[in-house]
């Protein structure tokens, strides 16, 4: 069996790839390898409207990559020709430094597993195991280590106890770790992930986030496409910004949230009845302030320039009791509005 | 360092045929999922050779070609031409209903993303009916004969199992252009549909071509699903032997040799157009 799980240390600029095709057998370590994805001004137009425009990036193996954007930002299309399963009008796109706009006559799958955004991916009336078996057959793996793989899939992401469960009878969050499970049937060097934690719950997105970071810790480059903006905090290493198929933002998490400030804060005030009037008045120099919904919760807006510690001052000085006060927005929901407003 | 072995053409034959069985081995877990479907398939067989039995007895059998040196029953004749025009019409729609059933289930994407080619893709999705259609072929034959004292020729089976087998190159080919038409169209049911009924109308599967005029007679032996009913039937009633099917192969061999270039040449096409518009997944 040619087939071989990779390394589980973090190789960051570095390759360790064995090939799903149990035939062929590929072995390749660079230290300088290239980009396990390159971008190179790919665009991509449906008729009169540009869904890509000359977008540009870069993604290595071992990195998590956030492709963030609005709806109809290009997303989705972005991911789709990486896939293969659409052509840019031009451009170029590489994977390991290699042209791969020609996606072969074995299509891209022998490299890349895809977390399609769709509910609806699975043979509904065949049990999740069962679908599993099928897909990883068609990656060629043989029966026994095909089923085996299928049963550490389908453990990894906690769906053994109902592997034999028809899938139409799984939520939309089990179908979602079904789908990861697929996507890593392989242990693809490039894991695209085109918005997988839609519509699921918080425990169930920290599950398909923990399964996708450990992928990445063994080396798959992932590209990881959200409109949830505080998601990516803690989880990628890299995003891109794409509004309306331009590129308005590349670089790190830190650095998007360092292109803007918050400016806007909840308030939770105590005290008497008037502390809004006192609050009001002292307020007024550095900002302004605004009843939001329940009794004793504001909305603070600060002046340009005026940092936070100075209206906090000013409202313990005049003997305001502060309850509690956090951002209205976290930073990077402010810089992606930012990035896009005058577009959207 | 970069090491690389290509796998040679046998292995990937190979490989492509194992996955084959995976198509195979989801159709039969889907259609046994549908228990109850499964079943009335079978009853709808029987019911169908109930029915041709009593519309036989009402057709003189003088009025019936001859085949061999004996009269035969309505039933006999009808018989070869049922299992003739049922396999062709699952030939012909399977392909392209399995590619839609992706399509509606949003597996299309998935299927393709998988690096298996698209022969196999088409092959896969019939696997199931290739060998299902057969057994239930042969079932019908062994109820007709059985249960309905309808007399064929098994000396002649072999010749007419050959003529299946080239007969198939020409429906798949056919059925692949078929799918090819239903990805860049989204449907082809209309199209296909009076295909079939053309072909099979003008087959002579369920009355002698000898009841058209003339010129239409002459169109009709152009039809190759004409010329397999005829050489089945003279090998299945006639117990003609493999000179009498020579001809019959001959002639729809060319047609064998076309359609399922065309098909395949067809369906890469309007693959390579989905991908180029980026719709391949859309319905």
């Amino acid at each position: 069996m040619g087939y071989e799980a990779r390394s589980s240390a973090r190789v960051p600029r570095a390759m360790v790839m064995q090939a799903t095709d149990p035939e062929t057998t590929v072995s390749v370590l660079d230290l300088a390898a290239p980009p396990a994805i390159e971008l190179d001004r790919v665009t991509r137009r449906f008729k009169d409207k540009v869904a890509l425009d000359e977008v540009s990036m870069e993604l290595r193996h071992g990195e998590i990559h956030a492709l963030l954007g609005p709806n109809g930002a290009g997303k989705t299309t972005l991911l789709r020709i990486l896939a293969g399963l659409a052509d840019p009008d031009s451009g170029e796109v590489y994977f390991d430094g290699q042209v791969g706009n020609d996606s072969g006559r074995f299509g891209r799958g022998r490299f890349i597993g895809l977390i399609p955004s769709g509910e609806r991916t699975f043979y509904m009336r065949i049990s999740g195991l069962e679908n599993l078996l099928f897909f990883a057959r068609l990656h060629g793996l043989r029966r026994r280590y095909a089923l085996r793989r299928s049963l550490e899939c389908l453990e990894a992401v906690g769906l053994s106890e109902v592997g034999k469960l028809r899938v139409g009878q799984y939520s939309h969050g089990m179908q979602r770790r079904l789908a990861i499970a697929r996507a890593l049937l392989t242990d693809p060097p490039i894991l695209l992930a085109d918005e997988p934690t839609q519509g699921l719950d918080p425990q169930g997105a920290r599950t398909v986030k923990e399964l996708v970071r450990e992928a990445a810790a063994r080396g798959t480059a992932v590209m990881w496409t959200t409109q949830y903006v505080d998601e990516i905090r803690g989880f990628a290493d890299t995003l891109t910004l794409l509004n309306k198929g331009t590129v308005r933002f590349q670089g790190s998490v830190p650095e998007l949230m360092a292109t803007t400030s918050a400016r806007r804060y909840l308030l939770h005030l105590g005290g008497a009845a008037d502390a809004f009037l006192t609050a009001h008045s002292v307020i007024v120099r550095v900002g302004s302030m605004s009843p939001n919904g329940a009794p004793g919760h504001y909305v603070l807006a600060l002046h340009d320039g005026i940092v936070l510690g100075h209206a906090l001052a000013l409202l313990t000085g005049a003997g305001v009791d502060v309850l509690a006060c956090r951002e209205e927005r976290s930073e990077v929901e402010e810089a992606f509005l930012n990035l896009t407003k005058e577009r959207i | 360092m970069s090491v690389v072995s290509a796998p040679s053409p046998a292995s990937v034959f190979l490989r492509e045929l194992r996955k084959v069985a995976a198509f195979f081995r989801r159709d039969l877990l889907t259609a046994w999922s549908y228990r109850l479907a499964f079943f009335t398939s079978w009853l709808s067989l029987l019911v169908q050779v109930v029915l041709f039995n009593f519309m036989g007895q009402i057709v003189a059998v003088d009025k019936l070609p001859t085949y061999g040196s004996g009269l035969i029953t309505y039933l006999e004749f009808v018989a070869v031409g049922i299992a003739l025009t049922t396999f062709m019409q699952i030939a012909l729609t399977r392909v392209q209903a399995a590619l839609r059933g992706e399509q509606l289930m949003g597996t299309l994407e998935s299927l393709l993303l998988t690096p298996t080619t698209s022969s196999t893709v088409q092959f896969g999705s019939v696997a199931y009916d290739l060998v299902f259609v057969p057994i239930r072929m042969g079932i019908f034959f062994a109820l007709v004969a059985l249960v309905f004292g309808a007399s064929f020729s098994w000396s002649g089976l072999l010749p007419a199992m050959v003529i299946v087998m080239v007969f198939i190159p020409f429906v798949w080919g056919l059925g692949v252009a078929s799918a090819a038409s239903m990805l860049t169209f989204r449907t082809s049911r209309g199209v296909v549909g009076y295909g079939i009924l053309a072909l099979a109308l003008t087959s002579g599967a369920f009355f002698p071509l000898e009841v058209f005029p003339s010129w239409a007679q002459d169109l009709a032996r152009l039809n190759p699903l004409a010329i397999a009913v005829q050489g089945t039937r003279e090998a299945m009633l006639g117990g003609t032997g493999w000179s009498g099917i020579t001809g019959d192969l001959m002639r729809i061999l060319p047609f064998s040799l076309a359609t399922p270039l065309i098909g395949a040449f067809a369906f890469r096409g309007a693959l390579r157009r989905e991908r180029r518009k980026g719709t391949l997944g859309l319905y």
